[in-house]
């Protein structure tokens, strides 16, 4: 009766052994990268699709009419951006705020919050117009207008206006830095944005992009 | 209980994490009985890789499934919308969903050849014919799969190949239009049976499936697989107590499927980047239009995989029910004449026949035709009582066999092919002809299988070393 | 002898036609090859040019977003100066002027959405994009119709000749042919010009074959990317295939 399996004895006719081997690898190293190749499409499937992406398009915005004092929001990739036209009052009063704020020169984590033209005292592109994202750098929700100075409720005697999110009392100052000992950790994020003219405002697009 | 093994402390890691394992899991017993240590004929040919083929287009519809679910809505108004979304705005979505379209019409190419390898070598035959029925099973429950995945897209002729097949059951005397509401939830083909269909297909039949494709895998691995001679290998055991004419499927098998995969992914990866309509067959043209309940499309017709039991539907007509309760009174007088059954049994039969026959004068044509087409998949249940031939494999069986073998694909094709055509007189009696061939092959199989002179069976089987 | 093969062309074509039609409407003629060619930008901007002024206003195609052209070798801010009539950014979707409420009621069907016009037409005569090529050729004037237009690829559609100005009015011409007896008109393949339209007829069928072509490639715009990709996947396949087949023979020498 013969053996049906022929496995060669140890150590002998290493040919079939190394031809085995050969091809094991072969086989083993193309399937991996072919496994790769696969696997590509349907991680990139999770990625923002192209309605996504143009839900998530720059926003123009006109603020030919916003009057000093103002503000405007628009919605850009579903969070609310906030566009106010500063008086030259809260633009001088930001000068002495720096001992009670936690990050004066938003030196942290600038590239999150911080784009290089809003690297300045106003933290805007032009000192008068303040772009932010109306989103607390807490926990998400939407910081209230508190523009006028002087005592109010939740707010210190010395108020020289700005935003006070309702959820957990952070306070921040009209260029959007936060105030010390409060929970928010951040800045308000300053979105990329450019100016298209004098007064057209587009959100969502910088020079760098 | 498994006894608690020691390793060596200088057992390299693998076989101390194995060791590990193994002495809480059966993982190792587990892998060996499944694959590594199922020792199989080594004579397999090109017939048998399609078990394996159909794992991986299985495993491949669930992949892709589940990554097209992600982007799909199940509702009427934003169904249709939504797979045009996955074919343009989804990074990647076309390619997932030509995998996934020509997936569902190549799992039913492997399984007709798996079903046919079944047929030719006699698998299905003593002590296997569990692992066929389950195998009978899980058809039954890919074309419900099919069914309800091809309503999804929500184009033309999803919607009214729906509302076609769902009227089916209508037909079912007393019960019949209201077992049609209940399947519909509506009394029209709607957002209500859109949805249901989405959970039937997403989960509820998938888990079948699985469960289904485990019992057959399970059955099989208790008897042993089959092989092209048709011989238990099991009669003929080596000293190592396995039988002398099998290998174990690891390595050797391992080794073969990864090379039948490879070249079935190719003729797989050239449809869904070159051809992935195929002529209107895996993707219908009418599809592209969305579901309008007001308009039918001028010829709808079904998958290309339910055609030939489609036509066999359409082909009983008034007149063909004449043939067919002629047939069934001849069923009668034969078993009440002809057969060797004890008396009572011969009389039940008779009475049986005639009240089959006097139900058939009574109801329509429209209810015998989905009776047809429903007993051309049960008919397969009872494959392995109906062969009488003294061997399993087409190999040794005489040779007027093979002709009526090649006879039967032919005519299976051939209902395939008018079951998309649009009606007309000629068709319609090639594809009667066509329904009675096909159940005389099986209902007249206990006496024409046993008519002829088979040849010899080895004790060996027949293997050419390569 | 000529006439005969004439007479059994034609006939043929009005069987072929008869059994293509079956899928497009209803009965019509023979269809006309489209002069489809996905990789010519010129001609698929060209036929986007024309989509976006002749058969947006009243057609929407909601799943095709205008930012997808720069497939076709367009820039977003060509798109948004050329192209950008019926929408405000280049990432919507084309969606056509007209209420849809008002297109059924003006024209007694609601006009279909095109983005995937060209793969649904598709039957026994030919791809989508030869039933397109061919109806758009093949109107003419039909008093008795509400629109004062018929069409011989799909007879007593309730679409007006949209491109009337372009290719002028024509009559197709119809002779009668004995069958089974009786006397049957048929169509002869020739047109006879009316009146003259802006365009000759020649640059006419170029201008609808543009149009045709922007229609093929906008009903799966990622085609041809998929075709050329294709072409690695099988080569690395191949390779695969190779190496698991030399893989399977290693370890079967020992199986005798």
């Amino acid at each position: 009766m013969s053996s049906t399996l022929t496995t060669p004895p140890m150590g002998g006719d290493s040919s079939v052994d190394n031809s085995k081997r050969t091809w094991l690898i072969a086989s083993s190293c193309a399937g991996a990268v072919g496994a790769g190749f696969v696997a590509v499409p349907f991680v990139s499937s999770f990625s923002p699709s192209e309605r996504a992406k143009a839900a998530g398009a720059a926003v123009e915005v006109d603020i030919s009419t916003l009057k000093p004092g103002e503000k405007v929001t628009v919605e850009w990739r579903g969070k609310p951006v906030w566009i106010v036209r500063r008086t030259p009052e809260q633009l001088a009063a930001l000068k002495g705020l720096a001992p009670q704020l936690a990050d004066p020169d938003s030196k942290r984590n600038p590239d999150t919050y911080t784009p290089t033209y809003a690297r300045n005292e106003a933290r805007s592109i032009k000192p008068e117009v303040f772009v932010a994202v109306g989103i607390c750098t807490h926990l998400g929700c939407s910081p209230s207008d508190k523009f006028t100075a002087g005592p109010q409720p939740s707010l210190p005697d010395d108020w020289q206006g700005g935003f006070f999110c309702p959820c957990h009392g952070s306070t921040f100052d009209m260029a959007g830095r936060v105030y010390k000992n409060k929970p928010a950790p951040d800045n308000l994020e300053v979105p990329p944005h450019m100016y298209l003219s004098d007064n057209r405002l587009i959100i969502g697009e910088d020079k760098k992009a | 209980m498994a006894t608690f093994k020691e390793v060596s402390p200088n057992a390299p890691a693998g076989t101390k994490l194995l060791n590990w394992i193994d002495n809480r899991f059966p993982l190792t017993p587990i892998w060996e009985g499944a694959w590594g240590k199922y020792y199989a004929p080594k004579n397999f040919n090109f017939w048998y890789i399609f078990g394996i083929l159909a794992t991986v287009v299985l495993v491949i519809q669930i992949v892709t499934g589940i990554f097209l679910t992600m982007h799909y809505k199940p509702d009427a108004a934003s169904a249709f919308a939504s797979v045009e979304y996955i074919m343009r705005d989804v990074p990647w979505g076309s390619i997932i969903r030509y995998m996934h379209s020509t997936g569902a019409s190549m799992f039913f190419v492997v399984v007709y050849l798996h079903m046919y390898r079944g047929l030719i070598y006699g698998s299905y035959r003593k002590p296997r014919e569990l692992t066929w029925m389950f195998g009978c099973a899980i058809f039954l429950a890919l074309m419900a799969e099919a069914f309800m995945g091809y309503l999804l897209p929500w184009g033309q002729m999803s919607y009214w190949g729906a509302q076609v097949i769902v009227n089916l059951f209508s037909a079912i005397p007393v019960i019949g239009p209201d077992l049609s509401l209940l399947i519909r939830g509506d009394y029209v083909v709607g957002d209500a049976t859109l949805n249901r269909f989405f959970a039937f297909h997403v989960i509820a039949v998938p888990l079948v499936l699985l469960g289904l494709i485990a019992a057959h895998l399970i059955a099989l691995h208790e008897t042993g697989s089959n092989n092209p001679d048709g011989i238990e290998v099991k009669k003929n055991l080596g000293p190592d107590g396995h039988p002398v004419d099998s290998i174990p499927s690891h390595p050797y098998y391992t080794v073969h499927d990864i090379f039948g995969v490879s070249l079935f992914l190719i003729v797989f990866a050239a449809i869904v980047f070159f051809a992935p309509e195929m002529g209107g067959y895996f993707l219908e043209y009418n599809n592209f239009i969305p579901a309008d309940p007001l308009k039918t499309p001028l010829h709808i017709s079904p998958a290309w995989y339910f055609a030939p039991t489609y036509s066999m539907l359409r082909s009983v007509t008034s007149e063909m029910m004449y043939v067919l309760i002629a047939c069934v009174l001849a069923a009668g007088a034969f078993a009440g004449f002809k057969s060797k059954l004890p008396k009572p049994f011969k009389l039940a039969a008779m009475g049986v026949a005639l009240a089959v026959a006097a139900a058939m004068m009574a109801i329509d044509a429209k209810f015998w035709g989905v009776v047809v087409m429903g007993g051309a998949i049960v008919i397969l249940f009872f494959l392995p009582w109906l062969d009488n031939c003294e061997v399993k494999s087409i190999r040794y069986r005489p040779d007027w066999h093979k002709y009526m073998y090649a006879i039967f694909v032919l005519v299976f094709i051939m209902l395939g092919y008018l079951g998309m055509q649009a009606p007309s007189p000629l068709f319609e009696r090639l594809s009667q002809f066509g329904t009675l061939f096909y159940f005389g092959f099986f209902l007249l199989m206990p006496w024409w299988s046993t008519i002829g002179k088979c040849k010899p069976v080895p004790d060996r089987v027949t293997f050419k070393a390569h | 002898m000529k006439k005969t093969l004439l007479n059994l062309f034609v006939s043929s074509c009005v069987a072929l036609g008869l059994s293509s039609g079956a899928l497009a409407a209803s009965v019509g003629i023979a269809w006309d090859k489209a002069p489809i060619n996905l990789s010519d930008n010129a001609s698929l901007q060209n036929g986007a040019k024309l989509f976006v002024n002749y058969c947006l206003n009243c057609h929407s195609a909601a799943y095709m977003r205008y930012n997808r052209m720069t497939d076709i070798g367009l820039t977003p801010t060509q798109i948004k100066e050329n192209l950008l009539f019926a929408a405000d950014k280049v990432g919507d979707t084309m969606q056509a002027s007209i209420n849809p409420k008002q297109a059924k009621d003006l024209f007694g069907a609601a006009p279909p959405d095109l983005s995937v016009i060209a793969r649904s037409r598709a039957g026994a005569g030919g791809s989508g994009a030869d039933y397109l090529y061919t109806y758009l050729r093949s109107y003419y004037r039909d008093d008795t119709t509400t629109t004062g237009w018929n069409n011989l690829a799909f007879p007593s559609v309730a679409m007006p000749h949209v491109l009337w100005e372009l290719q002028g009015e024509r009559k197709p011409v119809f002779e009668e042919k004995q069958d089974h007896g009786h006397a049957v008109k048929t169509f002869t393949g020739k047109w006879e010009q009316v009146t003259k339209g802006s365009m000759t007829p020649a640059a006419f069928d170029q201008s609808v074959g543009d149009l045709v072509n922007f229609l093929q490639w906008m009903g799966e715009p990622g085609q041809a990317k998929r075709t050329s990709l294709g072409w690695y996947v099988l080569a690395f396949l191949a390779m695969l295939s190779f190496f698991t087949w030399r893989l399977s023979k290693a370890y079967w020498k020992d199986v005798k």
